[in-house]
């Protein structure tokens, strides 16, 4: 039986993980239009960088990284998040400035690529190919939690940072600031215009997402104790942007959607299957094609996910629509002599609005 | 409803615009070769010429959206010359574009909203620490943008996805985009292409109602007629060089002007 619930909270701790990584990228891409390609090196950066800082001083041991701190936690996490951000920093000044859209995202891969050989082979960082392992699992001292206990105890913390992050993610995209980042993605020249400094809401973008994947990258190795490049291969970004193709660009809800789906639905929960008489590793294959076929299934027939983005409608006072309703402006006064008299030029759309 | 909250930073006399032999080349193509004219503060000026003559690359060239080969552009007494489009914009120089740019996934109501220039709402500082300051401006720009909106008559459009819009209101919406934004000088570009008779009058009568507002307009327009009763003044480009400059009637005894630009108009039939 406790191993029934260590495989269930395994599922829930992915499920609120890839939905803290689906966030990030979602207000990247989704909101801000930024084909952010390399996402999955801001998750790697920030899990390297929270098990480095929550390890005690690499001399003496087996490993080799930088830092060494013994941090506690959410103070690693926070470390993660902010390694990310940085990472954000020198990769919105070398791109954003210049690229768009598919140029963009070639440059982004790139990138991603780069970062990995070089986390890969400069072994003095994070130990090269071997990885980071015990890393200390939080709080499980102080609380004396079983490796099962644990599990269960850091899914629970797992869902409610995923939910202080939701509560903040929120507050930015129903903001001013959300907006302007949802026109920058429909027309960045048009938002230009309107007086937007397109590369500083970007960059705040990136910011606020890479931030998000560091923490949920953090929150991997602090989970699993150990992270290596196996697990960072440049595809997994795709991963994510399955979990928000699938679930709804644009929307939280859908997010969790597709992060249950995609992350815990499709990934995690076959690999608790045992493995095909004679073909050992099959599910994992079947698994990746599945993915691979959900993401082009889901933009052919349904593009806009499972739960769309809604469109922001405003609360209007009631005795403001009284005022307003039926009473229709009418038109200046110095229009050319015959504009008075002209009809109104709009028509009522009958047709709702799909979300 | 005030289509300008913001008195301009350009007070003072003189023209508001000013354009010093400005050209721009694409390969081996001259699009705009040296053209020069001011636009006088406080009125409508048409920009007028043949097809390539280079008049919406001027107007790109102005507001930003390309940079400048040689040339100088200021805008009042601050030279605005290859300065990002964005900084332009928020010195009150606003545009529109000659086929409607409409914000596509956000509602008519948040194509408005999102157009003023500076919002306390766009600092993370303020969306967590100074939520009374957002309320109050969201409540302020709110009740601007439903006004605008009941003028152009988009009100009861507000909830719609501005894509779902037809092209005539599509037209009016990046019009009324525009006047949201508290604009000094408007750039529109062909603001009557391709909508009907009556909103073209429409669209006349608004324009006038942003001159009577304190706004200047600067209009790309091919309709004489429409050129005729509402600008005070006219540009005509040809070949991305300044023809003439002055009111229709006396452009319209221009030889210059009439072979390069008005005989094909007048030409063309009673349409124009």
């Amino acid at each position: 039986m406790a191993q029934f619930w260590y495989y269930v909270f395994t599922l829930v701790f992915f499920l609120f993980d890839y939905f803290i990584l689906a966030m990030g990228l979602n207000i990247q891409f989704g909101e801000t239009g930024i084909l952010n390609f390399a996402y999955i090196g801001f998750v790697a950066l920030g899990a390297y960088v929270t098990g480095a800082v929550s390890l005690p001083n690499s001399v003496g041991t087996a490993q080799q990284y930088i830092f060494g701190f013994n941090m506690p936690f959410p103070f690693s996490l926070l470390a993660g998040g902010v390694a990310a951000m940085l990472l954000a920093v020198v990769i919105a000044f070398i791109t954003l400035r210049r690229l768009r859209t598919d140029y963009l995202a070639m440059v982004l891969i790139s990138l991603s690529l780069v970062l990995y050989d070089i986390i890969n082979n400069y072994v003095r960082l994070f130990n090269g190919a071997d990885g980071l392992y015990n890393v200390p699992q939080p709080m499980a001292g102080i609380f004396h939690l079983t490796s099962n206990a644990f599990v269960i105890f850091f899914a629970c913390v797992t869902g409610v940072v995923a939910m202080i992050l939701w509560f903040f993610m929120s507050r930015i995209t129903r903001s001013p600031l959300g907006r302007t980042f949802r026109a920058i993605r429909d027309d960045p020249d048009v938002a230009a215009a309107l007086g937007k400094g397109v590369f500083r809401y970007q960059l705040i973008s990136m910011l606020i997402g890479s931030f998000f994947a560091g923490v949920g990258g953090g929150l991997i190795i602090q989970f699993g104790g150990s992270f290596n490049p196996s697990a960072w291969l440049p595809g997994e970004t795709f991963v994510v942007f399955a979990v928000i193709i699938v679930g709804g660009v644009g929307n939280n809800v859908g997010l969790l959607v597709g992060a249950l789906i995609v992350e815990t639905l499709l990934i995690h929960l076959p690999a608790f299957l045992p493995d095909i008489p004679g073909h050992p590793g099959l599910i994992e294959y079947i698994d990746t094609m599945v993915i691979g076929v959900a993401l082009m299934v889901m933009l052919w027939i349904r593009p806009q996910g499972l739960v769309p983005e809604r469109l922001r409608r405003f609360a209007i006072p009631t005795d403001e629509l009284l005022h307003r309703d039926g009473h229709a402006v009418e038109a200046p006064a110095v229009a050319m002599n015959v504009a008075s008299s002209v009809p109104a030029a709009t028509t009522n759309h009958d047709e709702s609005d799909e979300a | 409803m005030t289509y300008n909250d913001n008195p301009s930073p350009f007070g003072g006399e003189g023209p508001i615009l000013r354009v010093d032999g400005i050209t721009k080349s694409f390969g081996g193509v001259n699009a705009v070769n040296g053209a020069t004219f001011d636009v006088p503060r406080n009125q409508i000026t048409a920009l007028i010429g043949p097809n390539g003559a280079g008049k919406t690359t001027v107007v790109n060239l102005l507001s930003g959206a390309l940079k400048i080969d040689s040339g100088h552009v200021h805008l009042g007494s601050t030279e605005i010359t290859n300065m990002e489009r964005y900084k332009i914009a928020r010195l009150g120089l606003m545009r529109t574009f000659q086929l409607s740019r409409e914000l596509s996934g956000l509602t008519v109501l948040e194509n408005l909203l999102v157009a003023p220039k500076v919002q306390a709402g766009e600092s993370l500082f303020n969306i967590f620490f100074r939520p009374r300051l957002l309320k109050r401006e969201e409540k302020q720009n709110l009740e601007r943008a439903l006004d605008i909106l009941q003028t152009y008559g988009l009100y009861d459009l507000r909830d719609n996805r501005a894509s779902d819009l037809s092209g005539g209101q599509k037209k009016l919406l990046e019009i009324s985009r525009g006047v949201m934004a508290s604009p000094s000088l408007f750039l529109l570009d062909e603001p009557m292409a391709g909508v009907n008779p009556a909103l073209i009058e429409k669209i006349g009568g608004y324009i006038l109602d942003m001159k009577a507002q304190g706004v200047t307009v600067l209009m790309i327009e091919h309709n004489l007629n429409v050129v005729e009763r509402i600008c005070d003044n006219v540009i005509v480009l040809a070949e991305g060089r300044t023809l003439a400059t002055g009111k229709l009637s006396e452009l319209r005894e221009n030889k210059e002007v009439v072979t390069a630009y008005l005989g094909e108009i007048i030409n063309a039939g009673p349409s124009h």
